[in-house]
């Protein structure tokens, strides 16, 4: 079953179904699923007061914009007495006293949360399989080699499974550097990063604080724009929550584009791709040109620092964000003779071995002898970076680029780390500049796989990107093919 | 780039390697700090480091007590605890 929220809105509010028996659907299958997309999946009995509510609001013909919705959240973002594990050992027993900002809006517009999707560690990874709880499995199959079993993208794959499976509505993801968008690319969903600054951090468990942002994984770009109305909003709680006038998103996206649209399409993004991932973009431009959309080729010149750039960053803030976990105020505690070895054996055996190994890269780039060479440096082509994207939307309106260089690949098939970090060649000069992307399903592989393109806007710009990418995904038809 | 001092990168870190593992994590960083240093090419004399990318979106909140997190709120994930405190191995003689 895969329906839109306002479809589903529609048969509650026509009593085709109730807000109960639309819950008990959702999580029998997600119950029976084998894709280990869920860390934690909530009874009835745990939203019995919120579907009855839900059920009540329906009943008197005022239902809020999510009413009875079952959302999934990534097991990141902190949620009131539910279990939130990061899908880290470390936080493996970690009940939150209070709601992430982002959670609290879901709720308080009415959806209900069926369960804590898989993620990996600490989001840091691009396949799902640095996860505590294991790796996720992507719902499709390479149709030449269907015994294997697929990564669904990461860090935000247990939120892309569930909803490509059609286990959750939409899942709330966190992107740093493509978490979202890279994983609704390899399991044909859409996936939003909106401009960072936009939906609040606070109560979302920190990677990099320069970066993270909080995104929906839908069904539908609609879908997408409805869930970015509850959650984009400014918090006095999150010292970079933008305070900027925020748009009603979901209104209007269907409308005809009334002026003439310039999109860019990076040369340089498409140097060395193969021909599965360059007719997505070919596509994708032979079903806009009919719609007052005109390309140009444009050419960034930094392109090939943004992933040192941000291999330097990212980590660096890693290592100082997860400093907080020491074994004494909250998490696994492992015994020592003194205070120095609980921190030493807590941390050491309650991370896995991707957040070592970045928690080691932010040690080294920030100590002394070494800051100024690479971690200030990096913050300097930061800059550069953004200029390069400001100097394009000088000309353009958006962006066009693929998702990601491939499609779903074999668990366990990448194990070095370089050619892990290079999945996000795409998604992560966009997350540098800060700017809002999204992902929507473009097309199949030659094995039968979902291909994804990405949408880049300027700043604050999500109501224009939302309706170029509900044009593109009208016009590409991917759930129909 | 001189070579990796692993020790005194994990002793930064507070991560206790195993012996078995220093190599692998020596070796792994030496990779991966290898391949950033293509940044060395740019010229960067110019420029000004960017901390964040909303730089100019501040907004100042009225200072308003708050009541949000009770003492046992904040104990009740403490893997050891006693009355209102974390407890922790004896630090001063």
């Amino acid at each position: 079953m895969k329906s839109s929220i306002s479809h589903i809105k529609d048969s509650l509010r026509d009593k085709k179904i109730s807000v109960e028996e639309l819950y008990d659907e959702f999580l029998i299958k997600a119950k029976s699923s084998k894709t280990n997309s869920f860390n934690l999946l909530l009874d009835k009995e745990n939203n019995i007061l919120s579907i009855k509510e839900s059920q009540k609001r329906y009943e008197n013909g005022n239902p809020l914009p999510l009413d009875g919705i079952p959302l999934g959240i990534k097991d990141l973002f902190c949620t009131k007495g539910i279990r939130t594990t990061a899908s880290s050992k470390i936080l493996s027993n970690f009940t939150p006293n209070y709601e992430s900002f982002v959670t609290q809006k879901l709720l308080d517009d009415g959806s209900i949360f069926i369960g804590k999707n898989n993620c990996d560690e600490f989001a840091m990874g691009s396949s799902n399989e640095t996860s505590f709880f294991g790796p996720v499995k992507n719902p499709w199959k390479n149709k030449n080699v269907p015994t294997d079993d697929l990564v669904p993208g990461g860090s935000s794959g247990g939120s892309a499974a569930a909803v490509a499976e059609g286990t959750c509505v939409a899942s709330m993801g966190t992107d740093t550097g493509g978490s979202i968008r890279q994983p609704a690319s390899l399991c044909g969903i859409v996936g939003l990063k909106p401009t960072f600054g936009s939906c609040s951090r606070w109560g979302i468990v920190a990677f990099a604080s320069s970066l993270d942002q909080a995104g929906p994984l839908t069904n539908s770009v609609e879908d997408a724009a409805l869930i970015l109305n509850s959650i984009n909003k400014h918090d006095f709680n999150d010292t970079t929550s933008s305070n900027h006038v925020r748009e009603d998103y979901s209104n209007g996206i269907n409308d005809k584009l009334d002026q003439k649209i310039k999109i860019g399409i990076p040369s340089d993004y498409l140097k060395d791709v193969s021909g599965d991932i360059l007719s997505q973009i070919e596509n994708a431009k032979k079903a806009l040109i009919k719609h007052n959309v005109e390309f140009e080729d444009v050419e960034f010149k930094t392109t090939e620092y943004a992933l040192s750039t941000y291999y330097i960053l990212a980590p660096a803030e890693a290592s100082s964000n997860l400093a907080r976990y020491d074994g004494i105020r909250f998490g696994v505690r492992e015994d020592g003779k003194s205070l120095d070895d609980i921190y030493l054996n807590s941390r050491t055996k309650g991370f896995g071995n991707e957040v070592t190994r970045r928690i080691l890269i932010g040690a080294y780039v920030l100590s002394a002898g070494y800051y100024d060479a690479y971690y200030r440096k990096a913050q300097k082509v930061r800059r550069l970076i953004k200029d390069d994207f400001q100097r394009i939307f000088n000309d353009v309106d958006f962006i066009l680029t693929p998702t990601t260089p491939n499609e779903a690949f074999k668990i366990g098939n990448k194990l070095d780390p370089i050619s892990m970090y290079k999945n996000d060649i795409y998604t992560v000069p966009t997350s540098l500049a800060g700017l809002p992307g999204i992902s929507i399903p473009s097309g199949l592989s030659t094995n039968g796989l979902p291909l994804g393109i990405q949408f880049i806007g300027n700043y604050f710009e999500e109501k224009k990107l939302l309706q170029i990418a509900a044009l593109a995904e009208k016009e590409l038809n991917f759930n129909e093919q | 780039m001189s070579d990796i001092d692993i020790k005194r990168i994990s002793y930064l870190a507070k991560l206790k390697l195993p012996h078995e593992k220093e190599e692998f994590y020596a070796n792994s960083l030496k990779d991966i700090i290898k391949w950033v240093d293509n940044l060395k090419k740019i010229d960067t004399s110019e420029i000004e480091p960017l901390h964040n990318v909303t730089e100019k979106t501040v907004s100042i909140r009225t200072d308003e007590i708050n009541k949000s997190n009770s003492v046992d709120d904040v104990l009740s994930n403490a893997p050891e605890r006693a009355q209102n405190f974390f407890k922790v191995p004896k630090v001063v003689e």
